[in-house]
């Protein structure tokens, strides 16, 4: 380590990163667009200026993510000189910017707008016509291009060449008639393309899905992983007025995902957003009825304790902690704690994607459950007197047809954080119980490698629909009761 | 039409008729100096040090000791990558065209200087990034580096030796940039000529990450006279700080454009009237340009200054390529400051935020100027916007050169500009004609 004066604290910054990393490090933020801790540094936007003395050559400004950090070396993050250079920087950016903050996404989150507020430059000094540009170029399905906000800090050509390793944009023209553009104007391919917009410190990228639809400062975010597949990659979800998920996004973390996280996580909304959700149905006089999900639960304790040939299924969604639980109400029903484990599927990548949708499957393994495909449930079902499924997603994941086509002699109990609308001709469905999904309820997935990853509850669960873990401890209470 | 100096070496060569073939340049004594050096078994530190003794400074833009230079790149010894030059003939600096004359007329003596270069610095490959629109000189220096691998003077083994290099050319796609070293190796390696952030150095890390020396082509043409006649001959002329002769274009309002060779520290006055043959059409000097476009303009009390890097920088500009641009008494300063704001808008890579935004900005102001709708305030904005881009505040150079020129003009001839701004046209012309100044149109054709 290398020990430096910054802002006059002494502290040690890593010698293999540059000065702009020791400075963020260190409660000194320096303001930058070009610079990326993720990507190889540039310095091209120039706004990352300090002031730096090293030994007894007077003091310069330089960007500070070009600087290498050096013994004794003087850093001044704030000197007037400092604020000057990057006010004097920052017009030249906002020269032919557009200055749309009312109408762009990114407003609130923006680092030219967060940068120029700080730097108290509240007027241009241009006269001069900005440049016309393609204000909504569509770049595939899932993102669109603005270049007239678009300042040309080259993180998402970078980030396509690095990261993905797949070149697809790249900046097109000299001096100021620059700009981003695909090659050969083909759309943009891959399952990460959705981290350019993460990465974007202006509003030139943005997700096609998320565009007019929130304003980033009427959102909240919560700390959470994501459930797509055993990667378990750490997400921040940003429900808009405690009511929809309205954007998933990464959420750095050093020994899983970085910055990044694929597509098929962040636009993973319809799972966080299930529509005609009912707390319970139960099996009345004329098929499923709604119902309170006590009733549902009482008839499902009744169940346990009229027969004997029980089958346990857990969703491979359901946390550590409720697996607990349901282990303990596999062993007091005298039957095998079984989770339901599909096939891998094609998504798999060497950068994140594993290819293998359990969130929790080592989480559910660690804790004795026996992972079963949909066709061997289907055999342990079609045996059974009564069979319990359990998690969100469960009854999709063994096939409503699958489920339909079971005798009315297994009395099926459903508990899904979707809704049961799709059951309802299931003849040996008794009951179905909505609980709360991966985005309304705390807990602990453990990933392909053993991190932990926590989820938590970024919004309360409509009006009804209980805690999975509430229901549990019901189900468990009654079992050794009736025993 | 060329005129000898007191002594001239870099251009008697091209005088003879055929002088691009390998056959005549023997004659006149090509390819003696690689011969010496390599029979005479003279090592590769003598030969730089020579070059250093000399006190030849780079003819490409910077006066940087071209010897020095040398002395950057790492021991083989201990650092056993492979090195490389490249020669910068990317020449697009508007006003200069020294080199074309050199690379057209004299490829052998390029050739040569190469060699003594990949001598010295034990280089395995040199690279030559000729401007692309340099047709002839082009063909003329491949046809050459043939003759020369046919005469054994290139590739393996040179001269029955065990010194071997290759030289490849390389032909540039247009862009001033790429005359920059470090967008020139960007662009040789094949990728959009940005100029990389510095350091690292091209010494340490350069074309494909190895130790690469850039060097332009006048300076490496010097290298084989200094070798023959030594440095002591060498210092004999131009002056103490910049020895040697130089290839001075002169261009613009005289009656004799052209190529001179001149030594260092002679009078810029004495190049425009004696060489070029004064003003044209009997009219007044206005101002001029020392060494290209990008040196500040000076105005005409001062073209009695010795061109040398050390009294063209003592005035406040800079000594460049050496290439003098002259404008008459007729020409518009506003319309020639918009002509060349406008190539570094077009030239800038566009990676630096100043760079980018400055060199479009300067521009549109000198155009509006123009056209008569400047607006009071316009002068100190340009001089805000010069001091903001520059020194030394971006990646390499581009914006610096675009930045002091504009402060040049506001400095000599604020006046003009002003009254251009308060008319609403040129001052020079009356408004019936627009402001349009049919000199400066000729400058710039």
């Amino acid at each position: 380590m290398t020990k430096i004066i910054l802002n006059g604290r002494e502290i040690e910054a890593d010698p293999t990163k540059p000065l702009i990393a020791a400075c963020e490090g260190n409660g000194a933020a320096v303001p930058h667009y070009c610079y990326h801790a993720g990507l190889t540094p540039v310095g091209s936007c120039r706004i990352c200026q300090v002031e730096v003395k090293e030994g007894e050559r007077p003091g310069r400004v330089v960007v500070a993510c070009r600087t290498p950090v050096s013994e004794g070396m003087v850093v001044n993050t704030e000197s007037p000189a400092a604020h000057e250079t990057r006010r004097e920087c920052l017009e030249f950016l906002l020269k032919d910017h557009p200055l749309d903050c009312p109408i762009c996404d990114k407003a609130g989150e923006c680092t030219l707008q967060d940068v120029t507020y700080n730097e108290g430059q509240s007027e241009g000094l241009t006269k001069e016509p900005r440049d016309n540009f393609e204000k909504r170029k569509s770049l595939g399905d899932k993102i669109v291009l603005d270049q007239e906000r678009c300042i040309l800090c080259s993180r998402c050509v970078r980030f396509f060449d690095e990261i993905t390793g797949k070149s697809q944009l790249a900046i097109v023209g000299l001096g100021s008639r620059s700009r981003i553009e695909t090659f050969a104007d083909r759309p943009l391919v891959g399952n990460y393309q959705g981290n350019i917009t993460d990465i974007c410190p202006v509003g030139a990228l943005t997700l096609k899905s998320f565009r007019f639809k929130a304003r980033v400062w009427n959102m909240t975010k919560k700390s959470s992983t994501c459930g797509e597949c055993s990667r378990g990659c750490s997400v921040s979800v940003e429900v808009l007025r405690k009511g929809e998920v309205k954007r998933i996004r990464p959420r750095f973390n050093e020994d899983i995902n970085k910055w990044w996280m694929c597509d098929t996580g962040r636009f993973a909304l319809d799972g966080a957003n299930p529509t005609n959700r009912v707390p319970a149905l139960v099996r009345g006089y004329s098929g499923l009825e709604a119902a309170d999900s006590d009733d549902a639960v009482a008839m499902a304790r009744a169940a346990h304790a009229a027969v004997d040939k029980h089958v346990l299924i857990a969703s491979p969604w359901v946390t550590v902690e409720e697996g607990e639980g349901l282990k303990a109400l596999a062993s007091s029903l005298n039957t095998e704690a079984l989770f339901l484990s599909p096939a891998a599927n094609d998504l798999k990548d060497d950068l994140l994607h594993t290819g293998d949708p359990c969130p929790n499957r080592r989480g559910l393994e660690e804790l004795g459950f026996v992972g079963k495909s949909a066709e061997e449930a289907m055999e342990l079902l079609a045996q059974a007197e009564s069979a319990t499924l359990f998690g969100e997603r469960i009854a999709e994941l063994i096939g409503l047809d699958n489920l339909k086509s079971l005798p009315s002699t297994v009395r099926t109990f459903v508990f899904d954080g979707s809704s049961g609308a799709g059951l309802l001709e299931a003849p040996a469905l008794q009951a179905v119980v909505g609980i709360a999904n991966w985005v309304e309820r705390p807990g602990t997935w453990v990933n392909i490698d053993g991190e932990r990853g926590k989820i938590s509850a970024a919004r309360t669960a409509p009006s009804g629909i209980r805690q999975p873990s509430s229901v549990i401890a019901d189900l468990l209470h009654t079992s050794e009761v009736a025993r | 039409m060329i005129t000898p100096a007191s002594e001239t070496y870099l251009l008697t060569r091209a005088e003879q008729p055929g002088s691009h073939t390998i056959e005549v340049f023997k004659r006149l004594g090509g390819y003696a100096a690689i011969e010496k050096v390599l029979k005479q078994g003279i090592s590769r530190s003598d030969v730089t040090t020579e070059v250093k003794n000399s006190g030849l400074r780079g003819r490409g833009g910077a006066g940087f000791p071209t010897g020095l230079k040398w002395t950057f790149m790492p021991d083989p010894e201990k650092d056993p990558r492979t090195r490389y030059m490249a020669v910068n003939a990317d020449e697009s600096e508007p006003g200069t065209c020294k080199d074309r004359v050199l690379m057209r007329e004299d490829p052998h003596g390029l050739i040569e200087g190469c060699l003594l270069a990949a001598y010295a610095m034990q280089l395995s490959a040199v690279y030559i990034y000729v401007r692309g629109e340099y047709r002839v000189p082009y063909d003329r220096l491949q046809a050459a580096i043939d003759e020369a691998r046919a005469a054994n003077l290139v590739g393996e083994n040179i001269l029955g030796t065990d010194f071997s290099c290759e030289i490849h050319m390389h032909k540039g796609a247009g862009a001033y940039i790429c005359g920059e070293e470090t967008g020139l190796m960007e662009s040789l390696e094949g990728k959009r000529g940005h100029p990389r952030p510095k350091p690292p150095f091209p010494a340490g890390f350069g074309l494909w990450g190895q130790p690469t020396t850039v060097n332009n082509v006048e300076s490496i043409f010097n290298v084989p006279f200094i070798i023959n006649k030594g440095a002591q001959w060498f210092r004999g002329m131009g002056t103490e700080a910049s020895p040697g002769n130089f290839l001075c274009g002169i261009s613009g309002h005289v009656n004799r454009p052209g190529i001179y060779e001149v030594p260092l520290g002679i009078s810029a006055e004495t190049i425009l009237n004696e060489y070029a043959g004064g003003v044209w059409k009997g009219r007044k000097l206005k101002g001029w340009f020392p060494g290209g476009s990008s040196t500040g303009i000076l105005p005409a009390e001062m073209i009695s200054t010795a061109m040398d890097h050390d009294s063209i920088k003592g005035v406040g500009s800079m000594f460049g390529t050496g290439a003098m641009i002259i404008l008459d008494e007729t020409a518009c300063t506003v319309r020639a400051s918009r002509v060349l704001a406008h190539f570094y808008d077009h030239e800038s890579c566009g990676q630096c935020s100043q760079c980018r935004e400055g060199t479009q900005w300067l521009y549109q102001i000198f155009a509006r100027i123009e056209a008569g709708k400047g607006e009071v305030g316009d002068l100190e904005a340009l001089e805000r916007i010069s001091k903001q881009m520059a020194p030394g505040k971006t990646i390499c150079a581009l914006a610096d050169a675009a930045a002091i020129p504009t402060l040049a003009v506001l400095r000599h001839f604020h006046d003009e500009l002003e009254a251009h701004i308060r008319e609403g046209c040129c001052p020079l012309r009356s408004k019936g004609e627009g402001g349009q100044s049919q000199s400066a149109q000729e400058v710039h054709a």
